[in-house]
This record gives structure tokens, C-alpha cells and sequence, in this order.
């Protein structure tokens, strides 16, 4: 084989990494639904939604939970990444890296504020005070604002076609939870604060894809990433719980009372499905850029709902073929884009 | 010089320009805890993420006919690019 026909192997061999890692994120996401769904009946969560639901109302109890819940979920995710760096010996490099703050770790850790408490808390008080369907909606357009600030930022190269499959992708999730957005906004008095938690979800996971891009530049995935969640595992831990508990929420007698070994191995679940959703994410950046990375990862909408149906049963409405329909297209019109376009992924 | 992130000394050693089997054996050389065939093929996936990114330019490859770094594959020449120059400035690389 000649060195041209090499070259070009090598290079198809690397967007098909890029595409692997970006679909794995997307299967990962879409089956972390199912520990993070069930979780919230299970006690301690279940016990203190009733508590803080009777003097606070529903919708802030739905968020106080979920501030807990999400800590617990950042616990196990920097566990389950610590098994995976120490498995593969990268906690040397780690330390390199978390000692270059200026130039590297602050990206991670910038990341971290804008994926932790902006995107998720953002979703859930959407879930909370509009509904489910809403949320998962808004959460799927974070590729758009995570590809245009990537290429407006530092120039990473979106082409017209990338950006056709993201939005097709999001046409798909719409649809596939369109009908029951319709219903909850039809429902009535949403209060405005679901619209701005929907808002922060879409454009904090874009804005941490774009800001991990930049750290991830100069950086090892497993390694940025690690440091990503240790940041969120303080935001939540040493910041925003304590401060709860100082206001006066019950935070720190039922984050007692989660180890529960059921409670526990289903947060571990979710730690693993997280974290590893993660890891192929931030695996997928350097190699075929944040939009792309993105978009494909927005399949999670369409995963999430067969894994919810497969395991509990919930018969998803006939839009999810149409939508699924339109997902499979969208990626489609991004696997087959010729790969000398993505040569390299920066430049005009 | 084992006390900084790989990246950053990947970007460092392509200032002048270099295979990329120098600079695993190099990094190898330098970085005590990475020995070995696995954390070769991480060092050079991360030359790859590197060259992906935009920072470093392949300016030459040729046929690993002796199998120096593996046989049959590509050995690929990397430089910094202009690119690469402004961010390892920022990052690691005083004298640019």
C-alpha cells in the first residue's frame, strides 16, 4: 500500500474512534436514565422529598433533592474514575496536570461550575416546575450553543454538514418527546423559573463542551475529566450542601441516611453509566470536535427512552419512530462526511 | 523536565520538529511512570489528539519498513504550527 492510501487509513481510522467514543457517550447517557430515574423513589430521597415537599411545596423540594442526589451521583463518579485512571496508571499525570491551574486545570475546573450546578440543577428545575419532557427538550439543543461557541471561540472548524446532522438529531429529540411538551406547557401556570432552568441546561453542557475543548487541548481526557467532577464533588459537597443545611434544609441527616444498600448500588450505577458516558465524551472532543462529539451524544434522548421502555415498561408513543427516525438520519448525515474535511478541526 | 503534563512537553519537543517515535522514546525516557507498551500507545494517541487539535502539523510520514515503532505502520513527522506556538505559549513553551 502506498504512503497516501496509509495516510488516508490512518486518518478514517481516527474519525471512526471519534464517532465510537461519541456513541458510546450517547448508549452510556441514554442507560444512566435508569439509575437516575429509579433513585428518587428509593429512600433516603423518597422520605426527604415528602419533608421539605410539605413546608416548601413541591417544586423546591424537587430541587433540594436533586441537589443531594446529584452530589451523591458526583461521589460516585470521581470513584468509578478513580478505579479508571488508577487501572490505567494515569494518577501521575494528574497530579501534572491539576498543578498547571493557569494554563490547564482552571478549564476543568470552569467546566465543572457550567456542566455541575448550571446544566444539571438547571435541568431538574425544569423537570420540577415544567416537566420531564420539557427538560429533556431543552437539554438537547446544548449542541447548538456548544458548536458555535467552540467555532466562534477558538475556531474549530463546523461544517455546514456537521451542523445539518446536529440539528436534524435535536428535530428528532423534539420529536420524540415533543407531544408531552406541548401537554405540560398547555397545562397552565408554568412559573418562568422552569423556562430559565430549561435555558441553563441547554447552554451549560455547551458551554462545558466548549471550555473542555479549550483544556482538553493541552490535557489528557481521562485526566481533565477527572478533574472536572472533583470540581463539581466540591461545589456541591463543601459549598452548596453545607449552605443548604445552614438555610435549614434537611441535607446532612439524609445524606446519612443514603448508605443503604440498595440506595447505594444504585447510585453506583449511576456513578459507573455517568462517568463512563463522560469519559467517551470528553474522548470524542480532540478527535472530532465538540459539535460533532455533541451531536452525536444528543442520541442519548432516543437511548434513554428504549432503555426506560426495555426495563420498566414505559411504552413510548409513535413519535419515537419518527424521531428515532430522525436521529438515525442526522448521524448518518455526520458519519458520512467525507474525512478530508477533518483533517484537522481547526482552521477557517 | 518529568514534573510538567505530556502535552505540554509533546509541544515543547516538536518545536524543532520530530518523529513521532522520538518522542515517545523520549517521553518514555523522561516520565518514570509511564513505561511500557501501553502508556507508548497513549503517548502517541495523545501526539495524535494533538495533531487533530490543530497545534501540530504532519510534515512528513513514511512506511515503519524496520518496525523502529511498529511494522507496517505510518511513522509520521510532527512541527508546531502557529497555532500550537500561541497556545503552548500560553501553557508551557518560554522561549517562543
Amino acid at each position: 500500500m502506498d504512503l497516501q492510501s496509509l495516510k488516508k487509513q490512518e486518518h478514517q481510522r481516527r474519525i471512526k474512534y471519534g464517532f465510537m467514543w461519541a456513541f458510546f457517550c450517547a448508549v452510556l447517557w441514554g442507560l444512566w436514565y435508569l439509575p437516575g430515574t429509579a433513585v428518587w423513589v428509593l429512600n433516603p430521597f423518597d422520605q426527604m422529598y415528602g419533608e421539605v415537599a410539605a413546608s416548601n411545596g413541591d417544586g423546591v423540594a424537587l430541587v433540594i433533592v436533586a441537589v443531594l442526589i446529584t452530589a451523591f451521583n458526583a461521589a460516585t463518579v470521581i470513584l468509578a474514575l478513580g478505579v479508571w485512571n488508577g487501572v490505567l496508571g494515569k494518577f501521575g499525570e494528574m497530579k501534572r496536570t491539576l498543578k498547571e491551574f493557569h494554563p490547564c486545570s482552571k478549564w476543568f475546573f470552569l467546566a465543572s461550575i457550567f456542566g455541575g450546578p448550571m446544566a444539571i440543577l438547571g435541568s431538574f428545575i425544569a423537570m420540577g416546575f415544567v416537566g420531564g419532557a420539557f427538560a429533556a427538550v431543552a437539554a438537547l439543543m446544548y449542541p447548538v450553543v456548544g458548536a458555535v461557541l467552540a467555532s466562534k471561540w477558538y475556531g474549530e472548524k463546523v461544517t455546514k454538514r456537521a451542523f445539518i446532522g446536529i440539528i436534524v438529531i435535536i428535530l428528532g429529540g423534539i420529536t420524540i418527546f415533543g407531544g408531552g411538551v406541548l401537554s405540560e406547557i398547555g397545562s397552565g401556570n408554568v412559573l418562568w423559573i422552569g423556562y430559565l432552568g430549561g435555558l441553563m441546561a441547554a447552554t451549560g453542557w455547551g458551554i462545558e463542551g466548549a471550555i473542555a475543548g479549550k483544556g482538553l487541548d493541552i490535557a489528557e481526557p481521562d485526566v481533565g475529566l477527572t478533574l472536572r467532577f472533583i470540581g463539581e464533588g466540591v461545589i456541591w459537597w463543601i459549598i452548596a450542601i453545607p449552605l443548604l443545611a445552614i438555610i435549614g434544609f434537611p441535607m446532612i441527616k439524609y445524606a446519612l441516611l443514603a448508605f443503604e444498600p440498595l440506595t447505594m448500588l444504585v447510585l453506583v450505577f449511576a456513578g459507573i453509566t455517568f462517568g463512563f458516558c463522560y469519559v467517551a465524551w470528553y474522548k470524542s472532543f480532540p478527535l472530532i470536535g465538540v459539535g460533532r462529539g455533541q451531536g452525536i451524544g444528543n442520541l442519548y434522548g432516543l437511548f434513554a427512552v428504549i432503555f426506560i421502555f426495555l426495563f420498566f415498561g414505559d411504552v413510548p408513543s409513535w413519535t419515537i419512530l419518527v424521531g428515532g427516525f430522525l436521529c438515525l438520519a442526522g448521524s448518518t448525515i455526520m458519519f458520512s462526511e467525507d474525512t478530508g474535511e477533518m483533517e484537522s478541526l481547526r482552521g477557517d | 523536565m518529568a514534573n510538567r503534563p505530556v502535552k505540554f512537553r509533546i509541544l515543547e519537543l516538536c518545536n524543532s520538529g520530530k518523529w513521532n517515535y522520538e518522542i515517545v522514546e523520549q517521553i518514555q525516557k523522561e516520565y518514570p511512570d509511564l513505561k511500557g507498551n501501553f502508556h507508548r500507545d497513549s503517548i502517541n494517541f495523545d501526539i495524535i489528539e494533538l495533531a487533530s487539535g490543530g497545534m501540530l502539523e504532519d510534515v512528513e510520514a513514511k512506511v515503519d519498513e524496520e518496525g523502529i515503532y511498529k511494522k507496517g505502520f505510518l511513522l509520521h513527522k510532527y512541527v508546531l504550527t502557529d497555532f500550537g506556538r500561541i497556545r503552548a505559549s500560553d501553557a508551557c513553551l518560554m522561549y517562543v
